[in-house]
């Protein structure tokens, strides 16, 4: 099993306030780890300092062996690290395909001069991406609204988008942001089964989530999170019947 | 080389002209921290003040006092219909930042077109003359106009100083400053607040375009360029801080006049918008002052990593 | 014929200009309102080689061009790496001061403007020629704004306009996006100020200052934002309307104001009556392959 993603002595304040403290975590490839906490553990900040969004005040981050702490966000994605956004942060002014086709680590047409000189290049691997975010949208089951607006299809769906633009990139590396919250019903089975799918593919997958059931038979192991830091690492089922940390999670 | 009569002179002098930038910057700085806009229709404001003077004692000849009164009239009245017309009703209509940036540069032409139109393009002065007597203390020339105007930039700040700090509405104003849905929800009405913020806003431009009108000769477009100055100086000195902004104004102003050691007199004018470019590029969050552990950072602060988070779902 | 010929050019000019100005205000999102300073260094540019160093002029129109484009990107890219908004205030001062500076240049003519600019085609071809090649470029102009819009880089400024946070997620980069746009855009603006240089042969720093600023978004707000053919309208009904207003015989020391109020009030009028403009955009983008897309 090979660690794609390593954190080492991350560390971030602002201000007084901790949110990340000395954190060291592994992500594997062909897992799933659920990170687990209450309100203002740190998870989402966690994924921030990943991502390259927030810089951290010290500690590094490898994924695949290569330091990426200098790297822009932009880069860190190319490198093979996607995520999804709590509040989905689609683009309303694009269709689903649309938005699903910026997904992809090299986007044909981004360099201007291949727009110009290289046209048909350019609108072969445009053709290639639209079949493949095609099939991408077959697989998260939103073949059929590949053309609506994002805003007009129901909320699941909408969290099954975020997800579909981000396999586009072939992630090394997968980090879910709350997935589950306010999804039901068949969204919520096909959102299980992509993520399964993706894990199985090889993808280190890093998933934040309040909802118990859904990370428990979901992830292959949990992670304690509280005020920053890493209290527990184990199954889920352990960390959920441990009693400190179910008092930390509803608190006193 | 440099003397040292000439120096302290030029520091003088700098300071004293510095009075009106203060209150150019403050005035910018406290409408970008409370009504988050940045308020490119100051130049309005400030145009339509002088000219307000300008009428009362040139057209009709009325007094110094009531000039003054008309200045302030002109400037809060302004302040005040562009909130009212502009602001608030941008803000009932969700309109993007840019859009409400936009709106506060047209707004300005606007107002810098009608009044041309009125009064032409030729500079005028509030009073017949601009000349202050001068007496000379401890070897530097100090004009009638330097201890009014700066007594009356201190008394502003003082009196925005403790307004803020003490009364209702001053901490009203912080409130909205800080988060204005939370403030809403408290019972504040952001609006009222707004508006309370943009009169006050325009009363510190008055009082600062009516020192610059008894001194400097004044034309429809001169404003613009007196508020650009309140922009540098509002971003080297940190967004969100007025205090700052007020430093950064004393500063540039005091780096402008001495400039004429160093370079032509007709490159003046280009030094503020080097200014403005360099502010940008060399202190792009403003200028950090080292930082204070006071209560109501810390509380700003406690809601930061917990609001993100909340944002979600 | 004459003066008929003359409003053509200046027409066609400003379509330019506001074609160019809605690429990268109004697709990219990119809050400026500088551009006629870009048209202006294409037209300094061009003329004073053209003048003084004797180049061919459309050599010289191309270096214009390039310049405008160069200075763009040394405006934008400083401003563009910490926000979006302080671009707006960046090229304002740049805007500003350099008008300043041209003021007090003799070299390039100061504040009394650049006076004998060679002429281009007038005199081999005639001024029929010349209408004809700005035609042409205002023509393309659109095209290619229309070209750009549509295809993948329309899609990437859709969603820089929407998220650039998401936007970079996905690995695509923001800044350089935001900078060749508002770099071509500007280049543009520059050949177009080569363009009237060589036409009317005189330029003075003033005419490229805030009245030509809100002219340029006057023509885009109240055209459309975001469409093909609002830049178009808009530059035609406000190019010919002040024109109108210039047979009345007013003096000039009213004219300009009375030009100003119009432009900006324009602007007020429709930001708060109509802000999507004469012609409304779509507010869901589509690409030019939309219908082969259908499956």
């Amino acid at each position: 099993m090979t660690d794609v993603l390593k954190i080492r002595d991350l560390n971030k304040s602002f201000g007084g306030i901790v949110v990340a403290n000395n954190i060291d975590l592994d992500l594997r490839a062909g897992r799933v780890l659920g990170l687990i906490g209450p309100n203002g553990a740190g998870k989402t900040s966690l994924f921030n300092l990943v991502t390259g969004v927030v810089k951290p005040d010290s500690g590094s981050i490898t994924l695949n062996g290569d330091a990426i702490d200098a790297l822009p966000i932009y880069q860190r994605a190319r490198r093979g690290l996607a995520r999804t956004w709590q509040n989905l942060r689609l683009f309303p002014s694009l269709s689903v395909l649309d938005n699903v086709l910026l997904g992809p680590r090299d986007y044909p047409g981004e360099k201007l001069q291949s727009l110009i000189f290289d046209a048909r290049g350019v609108a072969r691997r445009q053709a290639e991406n639209t079949e493949k975010a095609h099939r991408v949208l077959q697989r998260t089951g939103l073949g059929a609204v590949a053309h609506s607006r994002v805003q007009d299809i129901p909320y699941g769906q909408q969290k099954l988008v975020g997800v579909a633009r981000a396999l586009m990139n072939d992630a090394r590396c997968l980090l879910l942001d709350e997935p589950m919250a306010g999804v039901e019903g068949q969204a919520y089975a096909a959102i299980q089964r992509v993520v399964r799918d993706i894990a199985e593919s090889g993808v280190a997958v890093c998933v934040v989530e309040h909802n118990v059931a859904f990370v428990r038979d979901l992830c292959d192991e949990g992670v304690f999170m509280f005020a920053g830091k890493v209290l527990a690492r184990g199954s889920v089922t352990e960390l959920i019947a441990d009693p400190r940390l179910t008092e930390l999670y509803f608190g006193t | 080389m440099l003397d040292l009569a000439i120096a302290s002179q030029i520091l003088w002098t700098s300071f004293s002209t510095s009075s009106y930038f203060v209150l150019f910057a403050l005035a910018f700085a406290l409408v970008l921290k409370v009504n988050k806009v940045f308020n490119f229709a100051q130049a309005a404001i400030m145009s339509v003040a002088f000219y307000s003077a300008y009428v009362a004692v040139r057209v009709l000849g009325l007094n110094g006092f009531a000039g003054l009164m008309a200045c302030f009239a002109g400037g809060v009245l302004t302040a005040v219909l562009i909130e009212i017309f502009g602001f608030a009703k941008l803000r009932a209509l969700k309109a993007t930042p840019m859009f409400v940036f936009i709106f506060t540069i047209i707004v300005s032409q606007f107002v810098s077109y009608v009044l041309m139109l009125i009064f032409g393009t030729w500079p005028t002065t509030i009073f017949p003359t601009m000349f202050w007597p001068v007496s000379i203390v401890g070897g530097i020339a100090v004009s009638a106009w330097d201890i009014p105007a700066l007594s009356a930039m201190f008394a502003i700040l003082i009196a925005l100083w403790c307004f803020l700090r003490f009364t209702r509405w001053g901490q009203f104003m912080i409130a909205v400053s800080d988060n204005p849905d939370l403030a809403e929800l408290y019972g504040i009405q952001k609006n009222r607040v707004m508006i309370v913020s943009m009169a006050i806003a325009g009363g510190i431009c008055a009082a600062g375009m009516f020192l610059y009108g008894t001194r400097a000769q004044v034309q429809p477009s001169a404003a613009t360029e007196l508020m650009l100055f309140a922009v540098a100086a509002t971003i080297i000195g940190g967004i969100g801080n007025l205090w700052g902004a007020a430093i950064a104004a004393v500063v540039l102003g005091l780096v402008q006049n001495s400039s004429i050691l160093f370079i032509p007199s007709a490159w003046q004018g280009f030094l503020l918008y080097a200014f403005l470019f360099l502010a940008i590029v060399l202190f792009p969050r403003g200028f950090h002052w080292p930082e204070r552990a006071s209560k109501l950072k810390r509380k700003t602060i406690d809601s930061l990593p917990a609001s993100s988070e909340a944002s979600g779902g | 014929m004459d003066y008929f010929l003359t409003i053509i050019i200046l027409v066609s000019l400003f379509i330019i200009l506001a074609a160019s100005f809605d690429l990268i205000i109004g697709y990219c999102g990119l809050i400026s309102i500088a551009h006629p300073i870009f048209y202006a260094i294409g037209a300094y540019t061009s003329a004073m080689l053209a003048k003084e160093a004797g180049v061919p002029v459309p050599v010289a129109m191309l270096i214009g061009a390039l310049a405008a484009l160069v200075s763009s990107i040394v405006v934008a890219l400083p401003s563009l790496r910490v926000s979006g908004d302080y671009l707006l205030i960046a090229s304002i001062g740049f805007q500003l001061g350099l008008i300043e500076l041209a003021k007090h240049f003799h070299e390039i003519g100061g504040a009394g403007g650049l006076t004998n600019i060679p002429p281009f085609l007038i005199r081999e071809v005639g001024r029929e020629a010349y209408a004809l090649l700005v035609v042409v470029v205002a023509l393309l102009t659109v095209w290619f704004v229309r070209w750009m819009a549509t295809g993948p880089y329309g899609r990437m400024m859709s969603a820089l306009r929407d998220d650039e946070l998401a936007f970079s997620m996905l690995g695509r980069n923001a800044i350089w996006v935001k900078v060749s746009v508002f770099a071509i855009g500007s280049g543009i603006a520059g050949f177009a100020g080569a363009l009237y240089a060589h036409y009317f042969r005189f330029i003075e720093p003033d005419q490229f200052g805030l009245l030509a600023s809100s002219a340029v978004l006057t023509m885009v707000v109240v055209g459309g934002m975001r469409t093909t053919w609002g830049p178009v309208l808009g530059a035609i009904v406000l190019q010919t309307l002040p024109q109108a207003i210039t047979f009345f015989g007013l003096p000039p020391s009213v004219l300009g104001p009375l030009q100003g109020i119009m432009f900006t009030g324009l602007v007020l009028v429709f930001m708060f009556l109509r802000p999507q403009g004469l012609i409304a955009a779509s507010d869901l983008w589509r690409g030019r392959q939309e219908g082969a897309r259908h499956d």
